[in-house]
């Protein structure tokens, strides 16, 4: 398996995180503190594009250059790893520093507007940044920390019904370094398996996308819906109680449109790190962000009985 | 015979070839132009008149030399080498003046001074040359063939009825591979179905009862040492804990036996004892203990009435010397785990093409009753999903077409059709590859009632009893769910761990896939890369059984021509100086050709695989290898010879060419292109063989370029170019331009590619002068 770091981190902050549910970026803090993993976050740092790249606002181009910008933090501030929350953010920094590195002209040019822009501390030379060396998900790290998670383990979620839902953009992108299989992701599930609990494991399209694709979602509703409607509906057939997640746009997807696609649906919605941090403990209001969320969590988490 | 250089009497023979050569070149100006011994001109002195003319010559005035000025070497070189005699055949050289000469030129008078030249390098050369015999190596008839299945036994078979010593290597208790297991097989002629074991049993009976075949079951090749084309194999033999000899198959210890584990000849669908017999028409004809599973309680032995059970045993090794091998390690299946969409560890009516196969066989599981596994009933609907492993772009998955999958899905759907005819068979395919008279099976199968639907389902999931296969319909683009209630998957062929072992045991490429490789796609689909080495069946790529047989009895061909024939290699390799070499080994692995071996504290080169590409001698640090015919020599001689008497407003450049190149050269000529006159090719046995300092000898001695052309499959291209660009960077430190060298690729049927190379380097070479 590939090289974990646990220190020399930065932690790639993510748009759809700060905007739509901050409690997930908390709990990462929160969760990382309890295992004493080194990490930053920092205020320079730029959107990686995403959503705007698959959207087919911003090009290959743009989000490279942006890309490369935000690389230059690693030597700023020293630290020469980043980690991301977002399935999207990953899959996107993944790539731009495989262009970066291996197609000398894109590089050059972006150089070149660096150098016209008075940026020239921008400059990125081939190998500031691996790919597969400096760049994680947020689970890349928990996985190597699995082991040490029972310790701080505080609430026994094991009576609830959990299933996971890996975004595509962490598994069916960079195969690689993707660490738990592809075909069958079972990273999540594995992690959830480490809080001493056990998921329903595989149910009717587990695999399937969140539905969201991006402009699908506004620009193809009934589609998208459809899509997510599969999903829910065999959640429910399956009496899900928590859908645990690694990318916060299948987040969005789940949460904010459940009650549009099935009021009758009652699975909650949570980020792999939020189901840590409730399992350790954490305060729902201040660090999990409880009210951010659509569908509320405290309609399952009620009660939480204490680990003996 | 005088040794001194300058007293050897040359002759040179000079071919008018019908008027080829001598409508061009100015035969009495070449004749006037020479200095020696001998000169005759003939009409055709490839006839056996020009042969008593070239003899009377030779015996007459006592001739120590020979060159023939006539046509290419590739042409006639043997021809002359025979009529030289009793000259040895390398104190003959010919002077190609008619493919690279008269044929590529206009110009009478330039054509005839360059004709000239090449003859006075020619001249030149043979005084250089050395005596050397050619080398003739007698393979040793005795054959290990490994691997007992199809491909194997048919190898075997073929070899030991020419009269060849065959050891069988099979590494399972029994021979027959896997179409002992497959039941039905397909025959597209016949369009119909048969029995599998019914053409396999006359065959292993063959093999058996075959004198010239001794078969080593429970055992594999463990290590392999290449000496002078005999391979030393090492085997490691695995106790049976049932003496063959004793074993009457009756079967009572099986009975005795209490231990119960999963049939693998069945697919695990069904259950035997720890003393088994892996099928009734097993060879040897024995039981044999799975010693893993075995609680060495003892039943078995009490049972025995012919106390041929010892349960105890120590694996045995022992060397055998063969002269070939042939590898017929053959293929496993993909893991249909690594698709878990398909939920082949999740659901029991999810299986492969292979345990239909048992299912249906009338000796498998349910004697050939096609019953699901979850409740004993015959499916309603069995789908078929194809290309499970195969033409898969993702981690894990082959590119390659596993080429036999559509045939055996047809043959299982026409079976089940056959025998149940309210079954529904579905098969969802990617592409249905069914060349030549399979088209026809096809057909067959469609006017049986089976549906096809073009699209790989994405997944099969359980909803209720039933399993639900979901796809998109490629052809209507709708998306679709079939409800079955059994469902195939055609997993890939993919090559055996022993098919991976042996490759690193032999020391054999393979291709990416981990197949062995073989020596060139084309034309040498059954050698491997190491000489007396071959290789059959699935363990080379994907096939069926037709093509498996077919492959092994040619690679039994192939080891025919070794054996009995010698094998002729050119005189011109390494040796190993004995008292200077310190047994390094550096050498071993610098040698591309994989020649070298250490050996009972000594190197040892491999006559039949060393190129002569002299690669070993620049790395020695002893100069303890040498290489037979004194070529670099002869090359500065030939180089000298060339160069002679260039006048200063002329232009020469030297090319050397290998076999390859030469051919190529050849065919510009004989396709009557045009080069210019300056163009002056030498062939040399292997481009490395032209050193850097015979290059620089060249350039300092009045030569204007140099042009090393080098085919891009030899195992030393990289290393050439890499020493070029080396000699170029101190060339330029001498003051000489690096341009003057140029390093092409070239390729036997691209000859007007080259010609177009030398008219190009010719006119860069013509406008650097006028620069400087």
């Amino acid at each position: 398996m590939k090289q974990i770091p646990d220190k020399d981190i930065i932690i790639f902050k993510s748009c759809l995180i700060t905007v739509e549910y901050p409690g997930i970026e908390s709990s990462t803090k929160y969760v990382f503190d309890k295992l004493g993993i080194e990490y930053k976050i920092l205020e320079d740092q730029t959107c990686c594009t995403g959503l705007g790249h698959y959207s087919d606002v911003f090009d290959q181009f743009t989000t490279s250059v942006l890309g490369a910008r935000n690389f230059s933090l690693a030597k700023k501030y020293n630290q020469k790893h980043f980690v991301m929350m977002c399935a999207t953010c990953y899959a996107i920094n993944k790539k731009v520093a495989n262009i970066l590195n291996n197609k000398s002209e894109v590089r050059e040019d972006i150089n070149e507007i660096f150098k016209e822009s008075n940026l020239e501390h921008l400059t990125y030379e081939k190998g500031d940044i691996d790919s597969t060396k400096n760049l994680f998900h947020v689970v890349d790290i928990l996985y190597k920390k699995k082991d040490e998670l029972s310790k701080h383990i505080k609430y026994d979620l094991s009576d609830f019904k959990i299933a996971t839902h890996h975004g595509c953009h962490y598994c069916k992108v960079h195969y690689d370094d993707t660490i738990g299989g592809y075909r069958n992701p079972q990273i999540l599930d594995e992690l959830v398996e480490a809080c001493g609990c056990e998921t329903i494991g595989f149910y009717d399209f587990k695999r399937t996308t969140c539905g969201s694709g991006f402009r699908q979602r506004y620009a193809n509703k009934d589609l998208s819906m459809d899509v997510t409607k599969d999903k829910l509906q065999s959640l429910k057939e399956d009496n899900v109680d928590i859908l645990v997640h690694l990318c916060p746009n299948c987040h969005v997807q789940f949460d904010r449109y459940q009650n549009y696609i099935d009021d009758d649906c009652k699975t909650i919605h949570l980020n792999i790190a939020q189901f840590i941090a409730i399992a350790m403990g954490a305060d729902f209001n201040k660090v999990i962000g409880a009210k951010a969320h659509t569908v509320p969590i405290e309609s399952i988490l009620t009660d939480l009985k204490e680990v003996e | 015979m005088s040794d001194n250089k300058s007293d050897l009497k040359i002759g040179v023979f000079i071919c008018k070839c019908g008027g080829n050569i001598s409508e061009t070149i100015d035969l009495e100006a070449l004749k006037a132009s020479l200095n020696v011994e001998v000169i005759e001109e003939f009409e055709n002195l490839c006839s056996l008149n020009g042969r008593k003319i070239i003899r009377d010559g030779i015996l007459n005035k006592n001739l120590d030399r020979v060159v023939i000025a006539a046509c290419s070497p590739i042409s006639h070189e043997k021809t002359f080498q025979d009529y030289v005699q009793p000259l040895n055949a390398y104190y003959m050289d010919m002077a190609n003046i008619r493919e690279q000469c008269s044929w590529v030129h206009d110009d009478n008078e330039k054509a005839t001074a360059k004709a000239i030249n090449i003859v006075n390098a020619s001249i030149e050369k043979v005084k250089e040359a050395h005596a050397v015999d050619p080398i003739i190596i007698h393979a040793s008839d005795k054959v290990a063939v490994i691997g007992g299945g199809i491909s194997g036994m048919n190898a075997a078979l073929s070899l030991a009825k020419q009269g060849n010593k065959v050891t069988l290597i099979e590494q399972s208790p029994s021979i027959g591979g896997h179409m002992a297991k497959i039941g039905k097989v397909f025959s597209p002629v016949k369009i119909a179905e048969e029995c599998g074991m019914c053409l396999l049993n006359p065959i292993l009976n063959e093999v058996v009862w075959n004198d010239n075949i001794e078969i080593i079951t429970n055992a594999k090749v463990i290590s392999s040492e290449k000496r002078s084309g005999t391979f030393n194999l090492v085997i490691e033999k695995s106790p049976r804990y049932v003496n063959p000899e004793r074993c009457i198959s009756c079967g009572k210890c099986a009975e005795a036996c209490s231990k119960e584990v999963p049939n693998s000849w069945n697919d695990n669908l069904s259950m035997r004892k720890a003393i088994y017999k892996p099928f009734s028409q097993a060879y040897p004809e024995a039981y044999v203990v799975d010693m893993e599973n075995c609680d060495k309680c003892g039943d078995c032995l009490r049972a025995c009435p012919m106390r041929a059970i010892k349960l105890k045993g120590e694996k045995e090794k022992f060397p055998i010397s063969v002269g070939s091998v042939i590898i017929a390690t053959g293929h496993k299946l993909f893991d249909p785990n690594l698709r878990p969409e398909y939920g082949y560890d999740r659901y029991e009516d999810v299986i492969t093409q292979s345990e239909l196969g048992r299912i249906m066989g009338v000796n498998g599981p349910t004697k050939g009753k096609l019953e699901k596994l979850s409740n004993g009933e015959v499916p309603k609907r069995v789908v078929m999903i194809q290309c499970v492993g195969s033409r898969d772009e993702k981690p894990e998955g082959h590119l390659y077409c596993s080429r036999v999958c559509c045939m055996v899905a047809l043959k299982n759907a026409n079976i089940i059709k056959h025998k149940y005819p309210n079954t529904d068979v579905v098969i969802c395919y990617t592409d249905i590859r069914t060349p030549g008279m399979f088209e026809k099976y096809y057909k067959h199968g469609q006017a049986n009632g089976i549906r096809f639907i073009r699209g790989r389902p994405g997944e099969i999931v359980k909803k209720g009893d039933n399993l639900v296969v979901r796809t998109e319909n490629t052809l209507k683009r709708q998306f679709e769910e079939i409800e079955a209630d059994m469902v195939v998957l055609s997993t890939a062929m993919e090559p055996s761990e022993g098919t991976k072992e042996i490759a690193k045991i032999m020391d054999v490429g393979t291709t990416e896939d981990s197949f062995i490789k073989e020596a060139h796609p084309k034309i040498k689909p059954i050698a491997t890369d190491v000489k007396g080495t071959f290789v059959c069946g699935t363990a080379h790529d994907p096939k069926d059984i037709t093509e498996s047989i077919m492959q092994a009895t040619a690679a039994a061909s192939k080891v025919s021509e070794f054996v009995h024939n010698g094998i002729d290699i050119e005189p011109f390799i390494a040796e190993i100086i004995e008292e200077k070499c310190t047994v390094c080994g550096d050498c071993i692995n610098f040698c591309k050709y994989k020649a070298m071996t250490m050996e009972d504290n000594q190197m040892v080169i491999d006559p039949m695989t060393c190129s002569g590409c002299g690669n070993c001698m620049t790395v020695c640090k002893q100069q303890a290898i040498t290489i037979n015919g004194n070529i670099d020599d002869k090359i500065t001689a030939t180089i000298d010879g060339m160069l002679e008497g260039k006048k200063d407003d002329e232009r020469r450049i030297l090319v050397f060419l290998d076999q390859i190149g030469y051919t190529a050269a050849d065919n510009i000529g004989v396709n009557r292109l045009k080069y210019p006159e300056s163009i002056h090719i030498i062939k040399v046995h292997s481009i490395n063989r032209v050193r850097p300092s015979h290059m620089q000898h060249a350039l300092e001695n009045s030569a204007d370029g140099i042009f090393i052309g080098e085919y891009p499959g030899d195992l030393m291209y990289d290393e050439v170019e890499n020493k070029i660009e080396r000699l170029r960077n101190r060339l330029e430190r001498r003051g000489i331009n690096r341009e003057r060298i140029m390093f092409a690729k070239v390729y036997i049927p691209y000859f007007t590619g080259l010609a177009n190379k030398l008219i190009a380097f010719d006119k860069e070479i013509a406008e650097l002068e006028d620069k400087e």
